[in-house]
């Protein structure tokens, strides 16, 4: 079920340096003890000298490669492990079982040289001090992660103006909207110049406006620097605009590691037609014609099975009062939606445990 | 109501019967510490007290504090005051004190059912220390004072709160108010031991004028009453004090609230 | 190394700027220090009009038992004012999840969580303290001899030192529990014990208390030692104490380190 992606993205740099994968993980998995809360009066008396527990396994067995200059995107819905997995990838927990290391480097053991080399965005999550001025905050920065002055002005300067918040950096972050906060966040989290990112869905909550622009600031800056960017979300916008490279995770577990445009191929069956009418067609007539369809109006919308198309097609335009006709693949977000479900529907793992 | 709220104390079971045992910790160190005072003096008695009935003072004082504390009140008439929220009562036919002493008695009694195991415990593991139990009448007269030290704690932050209608930061205020508690209300030590003091007054020492402030109720006059420090004539002219400032601190509310909310919708708000 | 002191720094110069932005409520928290202390203080000269002595033949007379609460001034206003805002910000770390960034951090985690955020108002009890002790040691019978005076700070340092290292593992617990445990709580109720001379733990409960407070948890060792030393006629005996304070802290830092490590291995954070 997994599928494995060949990158063809390595740059000369990289291949001078090292062709070894950035980040390598193997059967990675966190589980973690769950106490239950009583419920009722009985139950709270109950729990005085006993209390109920679960196993709960955040993560079963995961394995990914990823190479240098790759933007991931780790797709997956509330619960499915991968802000564990991105946390496990930087050190912040240690895992249950498996292997991983990024930039050769076990993250768990939380070596300076490692922490050097990476940052971490979380989204809603403030990092930066929230007493101070973001400036403050960036020079904090600069001597946490010993940055050269002029380097550090140089890459400050630049990474300020792309994100247009040379006003905001002189009033205290706690004064400043979500969006504002995350742009800065950015700004911070690149002035070591990292050669990983892992972004924790750093759109969520924010503006369209808002997603554009950290959009467009993280395309640039992801090629302009080539670094390895996991990018966890589940919003599909997110996907669409930054990534080729998908990784769907429910569960715990990865149900489809591959390219955006193989998803498509990969998970659909049947495309979608619209037909529109001069007038609302008859209904007993559309319905006749086979195929699962749904009337709105003069609009009919037809799910029509890929390998059928090209037989089907032709009829259907010859038809009467045919004013217009569209063919598209399924949306996106509808297979990613279905993926998730199918990922739900798999029997549980989680062991009842009475100690 | 009152299932579901012993229900959330108990999911909080360690915390709570650990954090109640932990309140009685600092007796201990008090108990030694006066052990050792009068390990040194030649004195059988301190101002009337023995070191057992030290003992037995703070505990009972523990218990006493549990009627007449309390907290967050006056904060958090002045926060509602400063955020709005009280304009409701204003407009609503709810007394807004009348609600307040309300929840305030559930509360209590909430806690009351929960605390009551833990200070149980303690008090029979240090029955020792306790002198013969007092008669009938003392010990009413004792549960007298108990049930008007909560009313006058109640009603003297209740009255501090509403100072929020004139002042902006209350909580100076309160700060003040706490600290002449601490050292008047008989918390760190008897009243009683201020007899040997000379107050500014010709012929009267610092005991004298403390008794008469209404701090002493709310810790050291319920604890007095039990162990028998006061008694007959005293114990009578003390609880009918006590009564006066109920009654004073009731009106003293009463008029802050009616000139507060006078004043407050004068500014539109 | 110069980096952590550099970032200190910046810590203390931040942390300055917001006290003299809101000086109103800076003097306020001086005062309300302040005033609990004076309550205290009028608590003891209350005691000293029924006894000449804390404890029959143990010392503490008046001078030397305020000498005592002076030294507990000192060290408690030192550890108040530099370790106990961060300690209590802690929790509220843990909870939100801002410890996962200090953990990606290439910072020592324990340095970034014990010294981020400082009380300055803390201090003004300990400088009360200060003149308490020059006040009660210029009305002792004989002043104390330069060898004192020249280990009392190296002791405060010690007292400080132990205190600390008490407050990182109430910190690594934090971490591993998760809880919202008030820590302020909690360090009021442990280090209750050691606002006495530690004479006062006498008898058949005391004496147990007391070598539980001095070599299990040195509780009692924290100012004692260093108010012996300096309110207690000296003699060559208090160098054995002396020895085992010095002793002591330095256990102190190293065990409470390692604590504090495992308790960050073992780090859950917040659910996603």
């Amino acid at each position: 079920m997994v599928f494995a992606y060949n990158s063809s993205m390595h740059n000369a740099d990289a291949a001078a340096s090292d062709a070894a994968p950035v980040i390598r993980v193997a059967g990675l998995a966190k589980e973690y003890r769950v106490y239950d809360k009583p419920e009722g009066l009985m139950a709270s008396v109950r729990s005085l000298f006993h209390r109920e527990s679960r196993l709960v396994e955040a993560l079963r067995g995961v394995a990914l490669t990823v190479e240098r200059g790759e933007f991931v995107a780790l797709l997956g819905p509330n619960g499915a492990g991968k802000t564990t997995l991105l946390k496990l990838l930087s050190g912040i927990i240690t895992p249950s079982r498996g292997t991983a290391t990024v930039l050769g480097h076990v993250p768990w053991e939380r070596a300076d040289d490692f922490r050097r080399r990476f940052a971490l965005v979380m989204g809603q999550r403030n990092q930066l001090w929230w007493d101070l001025p973001a400036a403050e905050s960036f020079r904090l920065h600069q001597e946490i992660y010993r940055i050269d002055p002029a380097q550090f002005a140089r890459t400050r300067d630049e990474l300020v103006d792309l994100l247009g918040v040379r006003k905001l950096i002189l009033q205290p972050v706690r004064e400043l909207s979500l969006g504002e906060r995350m742009k800065l966040e950015l700004v911070a989290a690149l002035l070591h110049e990292p050669e990983v990112l892992f972004l924790d869905e750093p759109t969520i909550g924010l503006d369209v406006v808002a997603q554009h622009t950290i959009h467009t600031f993280l395309r640039h800056v992801q090629t302009q620097r080539q670094m390895t960017v996991i990018l966890t979300t589940h919003y599909m916008k997110d996907v669409a605009a930054l990534c080729e490279r998908l990784v769907v995770i429910t569960g715990g577990e990865i149900l489809y590691d591959g390219s955006l445009a193989e998803v498509v191929d990969r998970f659909t069956t049947h495309k979608i037609v619209t037909l529109d009418f001069d007038e609302e067609p008859d209904r007993a007539a559309v319905e006749r014609l086979g195929f699962p369809c749904e009337v709105r109006g003069p609009r009919v919308i037809l799910r029509i099975d890929r390998t059928r198309i090209a037989d089907a097609l032709p009829p259907l335009l010859r038809g009467e009062g045919v004013r217009d006709v569209s063919v598209e693949d399924v949306p996106l977000e509808e297979i990613v939606a279905e993926l998730f479900r199918a990922g739900a529907a798999r029997p549980p793992r989680v062991t009842e445990v009475v100690p | 109501m009152l299932a579901i709220a012993i229900e959330e104390r108990l999911v909080y079971r360690g915390d709570f019967a650990l954090g109640t045992l932990m309140r009685f910790l600092p007796i201990v160190t008090q108990v030694f510490l006066w052990t050792a005072v009068f390990s040194a003096t030649s004195r059988g008695d301190i101002a009337g007290y023995s070191r057992n009935d030290i003992v037995a003072y703070y505990l009972l004082t523990m218990l006493s504090r549990a009627f007449s504390s309390m907290p967050g009140l006056a904060g958090g008439i002045a926060r509602s005051i400063r955020d709005g929220s009280i304009k409701k009562f204003l407009v609503q036919p709810v007394d807004y004190v009348a609600f307040l002493l309300a929840t305030r008695v559930a509360h209590k009694l909430v806690y009351y059912v929960v605390a009551a195991i833990p200070f149980a415990v303690v008090f029979f593991l240090c029955r020792g220390f306790f002198p013969p139990a007092p008669d009938a009448a003392t010990v009413a007269a004792f549960l007298l004072s108990l049930v008007l030290s909560f009313l006058l704690g109640f009603f003297m932050e209740a009255t501090l709160g509403m100072l929020g209608f004139w002042f902006m930061e209350v909580s100076s205020i309160v700060f003040g108010y706490m600290l002449v508690q601490y050292l008047l209300s008989g918390h760190m030590f008897p009243i009683d031991m201020l007899a040997g003091i000379p107050s500014g007054l010709p012929g009267t020492t610092l005991a004298d004028v403390v008794t008469w402030l209404p701090f002493q109720f709310t810790a050291f006059f319920p604890a007095a009453v039990w162990l028998g420090k006061v008694q007959g004539g005293e114990l009578v002219r003390l609880l009918v004090l006590e009564v006066a400032w109920v009654v004073v601190m009731v009106v003293a509310c009463r008029v802050a609230w009616a000139r507060g909310t006078r004043r407050y919708s004068g500014f539109g708000g | 190394m110069i980096r952590y002191l550099s970032i200190l720094g910046t810590f203390v110069r931040a942390c300055l700027v917001r006290d003299m932005t809101f000086r109103a409520n800076f003097l306020l928290e001086c005062l309300t220090s302040l005033g609990w202390m004076s309550m205290n203080l009028a608590f003891y000269l209350l005691i000293f009009t029924f006894t000449p002595e804390i404890g029959r033949g143990t010392g503490w007379t008046r001078e030397p038992f305020f000498a005592f609460v002076a030294t507990g001034l000192i060290i408690n206003s030192i550890v108040q004012a530099l370790f106990m805002p961060s300690a209590e910000e802690l929790t509220e770390m843990v909870r939100t999840g801002g410890l996962d960034a200090v953990l990606v951090k290439p910072l020592d985690a324990q340095f970034l969580l014990s010294l981020h955020r400082f009380d300055f108002s803390a201090l003004a009890n300990g400088i009360v303290g200060l003149v308490l002790l020059a006040w009660a040691v210029s009305r002792f019978d004989a002043p104390p001899p330069p060898v004192a005076w020249a280990v009392y700070p190296l002791l405060i340092l010690c007292g400080v030192a132990i205190l600390y290292a008490l407050v990182i593992m109430l910190a690594a617990a934090t971490i591993l529990m998760g809880r919202n445990q008030s820590l302020y709580d909690f360090w009021f109720y442990l280090t209750n014990f050691s606002r006495y001379p530690a004479e006062i733990y006498a008898g058949p409960w005391g004496g147990p208390l007391r070598a539980l407070c001095t070599f299990v948890i040195p509780i009692l060792l924290v100012v004692n030692v260093p108010a012996r030393v300096i309110a207690q006629p000296f003699s060559s005996e208090i160098w054995g104490p002396v020895a085992g304070m010095v002793g002591a802290a330095l256990a102190a830092l190293a065990v409470s380190r390692i604590v504090f490590q495992r308790s960050l291995a073992r780090y859950r954070s917040a659910s996603s």
